[in-house]
C-alpha cells in the first residue's frame, strides 16, 4: 500500500508538471525567505557573541573630579589659599602595582588591559622635526591622539608646573604597539622593522621623518633624557612607523611601558611602583562590567581614598548591539510573515488541487484506498516538491540572505550616521569620544603580549557602521549558512506543509466515494 | 481469493431517500444470493434503484437496513474501505480511470493496493490491450479500450466479486460483445462473482441469471 502510494505520488508529480512547477516555485521563494531569515538570525547571533567578546566594554580608572572639588571646597572653607591650591593641583594617579594586582585577581572578567606612560624628553644630539599647528615642536603632549592632556595626565611623572622647560620629544609608553591609537584604523603603520611588545624593553619605534632627519635605521642606538629628571636612557630602534594623521607629531617615540618607566628617576623606577596613566581594563563580557567595578571597589578601597573612580564604557557594544538586534528583529518579522503567507498560499493551492482531484480521489477510494492513504499521497507529493524547492533555495538562499541582511544593515547604518551627525559631526563621539573610534577588530581580543592582529576589513564594528566602513570598504554582515540553518529551513518547510494540509485533509475526510463518482456520472 | 464456494448474500436490504418532507423508498427488503462462477445481470427501469443497489452491495454507500455478507463476513462488521479493498472491484460506465496514468499504471495501481506486485500487461493482454497500448496515457485510448483497461484493473485487484455498472453503455455492439465475453470468462473461468447492472438486453441475455429490480423489490 505504501509503495503504491509513493508510486501514485511520483506519477502525479511527474505528469502534472504545471502544478509541480508552480508549487516548486512557491516553495523555492518561501524557502529563500525562510533560509535568509534563519541565516540572518544566525549571523546576528554570531555577531552579537562576537561583539560581546570583542566589544566587551572597557572599565577605566579616572580621577574623581567631584571628590577632588569637594576636597578643594573643604580646604577653602578651612582657609586654604585658592591660587596656591589650583597651582599645585595634580590629578591622582594609579600605581602600576595596584593595576597589575587588579589584572591578576580578576582574570575571569578582564581579557586585556592597557596602561600608558608619557614622558617629555630631549635629545642630546638629534634633530627634531619641525611641525606646524597642533603638534608644534615643543608642544608638551605633542598632540598625539590618546595622550594625556591638560594636567599632564595620570601616571606621568612630568612636573608640568615647570613651564620653563621645553621638550623636543614625546615618549609614549604603552603595553604593545597594537594599543597605539591609529594602529587599528591604519593611520599609523610600520614602514620598516617590526612592532614592540611587553618583552621589547629598551626598544623604540620612531617616526619615518625623525629617522630620515637623523639618518637612523632599525638597529641603531641613541640616547635621550627626561627633561625634568635628567634621567637618560639608551634606546634601540626596533621599528619605524609612518602616520597619515594630521594631528601626528613626528617627534613622538613609542615604546613599551617598562622602557618608558626608565625615564623616571632611578629610585622611583627601582621601586617598581611608579604611576601609570589611562588605565583601561577590557572586559570579557560587557554584561559583567558593573559587577567587576563593584568587586574591585570593595577590594581596592585605596583607589576611592585617592580620589579615583571607575568609569564603565559599554556604549560601543550597546550601540552596535542595538543596530544588529534591529536586523535580527527584522529577520524575525520576515520569518513570521513568510511562514504565515506560505501556510495560507499552500493551503489554498492544495485545497483547490484536492477539489480538482476529487474524481481521482473517489476512484482511489472505490479501489480500496483509505482516506488516510489519499491524504498521505497528497502529503508525499508536497513533501517531494517541497524538498526540491528547499534544496534549490539552499543554493541561492545564502546569496539572497547576504543581500537582504546587508541591505537591512545599510538602512541601520544610514540611521546611525544621521545619529552621529547630531553628535557635532564627530562619529567617535558615539564611542565615548575616542578619536578615531574603537574598532571591534581583533587587536583588542589578544592579550597584550600576543602578536597584535591587524584589523581585517570583513569584521563588522561600530566604526564601520557609523563611519561607513573602514578605508571605504563595504559594510557586510558575515553571512554564512551553517548546517543548523539548513536543518531549520527543512524543519520549518515541512511544518508549513503539515499546517497547509490541515484544511484539505478535513475536506478529504468528508468525501464519500459514491457522491464523488455519482457526481461525475 | 476466488473460490467456487464464495457467496455474496443480501439480507433484508432496504434503502430510502429523503426527498423534501417525503421519504422515498428505493429498496424494500431485498434478499438475494450471488454465487461464484456465475454472471448476474440486474435490470430494471431508470430510477428503479439499480445503481443504489450496486452502491450498497459494493460498500460505496452506507447500509441503512439489512446486511450484506461475503460468505460469513458481514459488511456491518468491517469498514467499507476494507470491504472494497479485499472483496469487490467495480467497473463503471464512465471507466473511472486515473487520467495522468497510462493504462498499465492504472492496472498496476489497483494490483498494488493489496501489496501484490502484479504484471499489468498480463491483465491488459487478457482484455485485448497490447503492451504498446498499455504504455499510452488513458486519454489516448478509445472508449472501448478504456473500458477494457477498467476491467483489467478489476482483474488485477484479485477481488472475488466484480461489479459493473452499465459497463457497455458507451460502447458499440462489437466492443460490447467482447466486453461481455470478458465478464463471462471472469465468472466461468476465474470463478468470480460477476454482477452487472445493465439496460442492455444483449448483456442480460448473456448472463447466467437475470434479476429485475422493480418498485424496490428484486425478483
Amino acid at each position: 500500500m505504501f509503495r503504491n502510494m509513493l508510486k501514485r505520488s511520483w506519477l502525479s508529480i511527474k505528469r502534472k508538471l504545471g502544478r509541480t512547477i508552480i508549487l516548486t516555485l512557491i516553495f523555492f521563494m518561501m524557502a529563500n525567505l525562510v533560509l535568509a531569515a534563519f541565516i540572518i538570525k544566525s549571523a546576528v547571533s554570531a555577531q552579537m557573541d562576537y561583539a560581546k567578546s570583542t566589544l566587551g566594554g572597557t572599565v577605566s580608572i579616572q580621577a574623581d573630579m567631584d571628590a577632588i572639588r569637594e576636597n578643594q571646597k573643604t580646604e577653602m572653607e578651612q582657609g586654604g589659599d585658592p591660587s596656591e591650591m589650583f597651582k599645585s593641583m595634580s590629578r591622582p594617579s594609579v600605581k602600576v602595582e595596584t593595576a597589575n594586582q587588579i589584572v591578576t585577581t580578576y582574570t575571569d572578567y578582564i581579557k586585556d588591559y592597557s596602561y600608558e606612560i608619557s614622558v617629555s624628553a630631549n635629545s642630546y644630539n638629534l634633530e627634531t622635526v619641525e611641525t606646524k599647528g597642533f603638534g608644534d615642536k615643543g608642544s608638551r603632549m605633542g598632540g598625539m591622539p590618546g595622550m594625556q592632556s591638560m594636567f599632564g595626565g595620570m601616571g606621568t611623572t612630568d612636573d608640568s608646573s615647570d613651564s620653563s622647560l621645553d621638550s623636543d620629544i614625546t615618549i609614549y609608553g604603552v603595553n604593545a604597539y597594537a594599543y597605539i591609537d591609529g594602529v587599528d584604523d591604519e593611520t599609523v603603520t610600520i614602514k620598516d622593522g617590526t612592532y614592540f611588545d611587553e618583552d621589547s624593553t629598551g626598544s623604540v619605534m620612531i617616526s619615518y621623518e625623525f629617522s630620515e632627519l637623523n639618518s637612523l635605521k632599525v638597529g641603531d642606538i641613541f640616547k635621550i633624557k627626561n627633561i625634568y629628571t635628567e634621567k637618560s636612557v639608551s634606546l634601540t630602534v626596533i621599528g619605524i612607523y609612518d602616520t597619515s594623521s594630521e594631528r601626528a607629531n613626528a617627534n613622538t617615540m613609542y615604546m613599551n611601558t617598562e622602557t618608558a618607566a626608565k625615564f623616571f628617576d632611578t629610585d622611583e623606577y627601582n621601586d617598581g611602583n611608579y604611576s601609570v596613566g589611562d588605565v583601561k581594563f577590557y572586559m570579557i563580557n560587557s554584561d559583567n562590567a558593573e559587577e567587576f567595578v563593584e568587586k574591585v571597589n570593595a577590594e581596592f578601597t585605596e583607589l576611592a581614598e585617592d580620589n579615583l573612580k571607575f568609569a564603565v564604557d559599554t556604549s560601543e557594544y550597546d550601540s552596535l548591539s542595538s543596530s544588529i538586534e534591529s536586523v535580527g528583529g527584522f529577520a524575525d518579522t520576515i520569518l513570521i510573515i513568510v511562514i504565515i503567507a506560505a501556510i495560507i498560499i499552500i493551503t489554498l493551492i492544495v485545497t483547490i488541487n484536492v477539489k480538482d482531484r476529487r474524481y481521482e480521489i473517489g476512484v482511489l477510494m472505490s479501489l480500496g484506498a483509505s482516506k488516510k492513504n489519499v491524504i498521505s499521497q497528497i502529503a508525499t507529493e508536497l513533501l517531494v516538491i517541497g524538498t526540491f524547492g528547499f534544496a534549490l533555495a539552499s543554493v541561492t538562499g545564502t546569496v539572497f540572505a547576504s543581500s537582504l541582511g546587508n541591505s537591512i544593515l545599510e538602512s541601520q547604518v544610514t540611521s546611525s550616521n544621521q545619529q552621529s551627525e547630531r553628535n557635532f559631526g564627530r562619529p567617535g563621539a558615539m564611542m565615548g569620544g575616542m578619536p578615531g573610534g574603537f574598532s571591534g577588530g581583533s587587536s583588542r581580543g589578544s592579550k597584550s603580549s600576543d602578536i597584535p592582529d591587524m584589523p581585517d576589513g570583513d569584521t563588522l564594528n561600530m566604526k564601520d557602521i557609523i563611519g561607513g566602513g573602514r578605508n571605504g570598504q563595504k559594510i557586510e554582515l558575515d553571512i554564512n549558512a551553517e548546517p543548523i540553518d539548513y536543518l531549520l529551513l527543512f524543519v520549518t518547510g515541512y511544518l508549513v506543509i503539515v499546517f497547509a494540509l490541515i484544511l484539505p485533509s478535513i475536506s478529504i475526510m468528508r468525501y464519500q466515494p459514491k457522491e464523488i463518482l455519482s457526481g461525475k456520472e | 481469493m476466488a473460490d467456487s464456494k464464495n457467496t455474496l448474500t443480501i439480507e433484508n436490504l432496504s434503502y430510502s431517500y429523503q426527498n423534501g418532507e417525503r421519504t422515498q423508498k428505493i429498496l424494500d427488503n431485498v434478499n438475494a444470493k450471488f454465487e461464484a462462477g456465475k454472471i448476474y445481470a440486474i435490470v430494471g427501469e431508470s430510477g428503479s434503484g439499480k445503481t443504489t443497489f450496486l452502491s450498497l452491495i459494493s460498500a460505496l454507500d452506507k447500509l441503512q437496513e439489512g446486511d450484506v455478507k461475503f460468505n460469513t463476513k458481514s459488511l456491518r462488521k468491517i469498514t467499507g474501505q476494507e470491504y472494497r479493498l479485499k472483496y469487490v472491484n467495480i467497473v463503471f460506465q464512465s471507466y473511472n480511470l486515473i487520467k495522468y496514468m497510462t493504462a498499465a499504471e492504472n492496472v498496476e495501481v489497483a494490483s498494488d493496493f493489496d501489496g501484490r506486485k502484479a504484471d499489468p500487461n498480463k491483465y491488459l493482454e487478457k482484455v485485448g490491450i497490447t503492451a504498446e497500448e498499455g504504455k499510452r496515457l488513458i486519454g489516448k485510448l478509445s472508449g472501448g479500450q478504456q473500458q477494457r483497461v477498467a476491467i483489467a484493473r478489476a482483474l488485477a485487484s484479485n477481488s472475488p466479486i466484480i461489479m459493473a455498472d452499465e459497463p457497455t453503455g458507451n460502447l458499440d455492439e462489437d466492443t460490447e460483445e467482447k466486453i461481455i465475453e470478458i465478464f463471462r470468462d471472469l465468472a466461468h473461468k476465474d470463478k468470480k462473482i460477476v454482477i452487472i447492472v445493465t439496460h442492455s438486453r444483449r448483456v442480460a441475455n448473456k448472463a447466467d441469471k437475470v434479476l429485475t429490480l422493480r418498485r424496490g423489490k428484486l425478483s
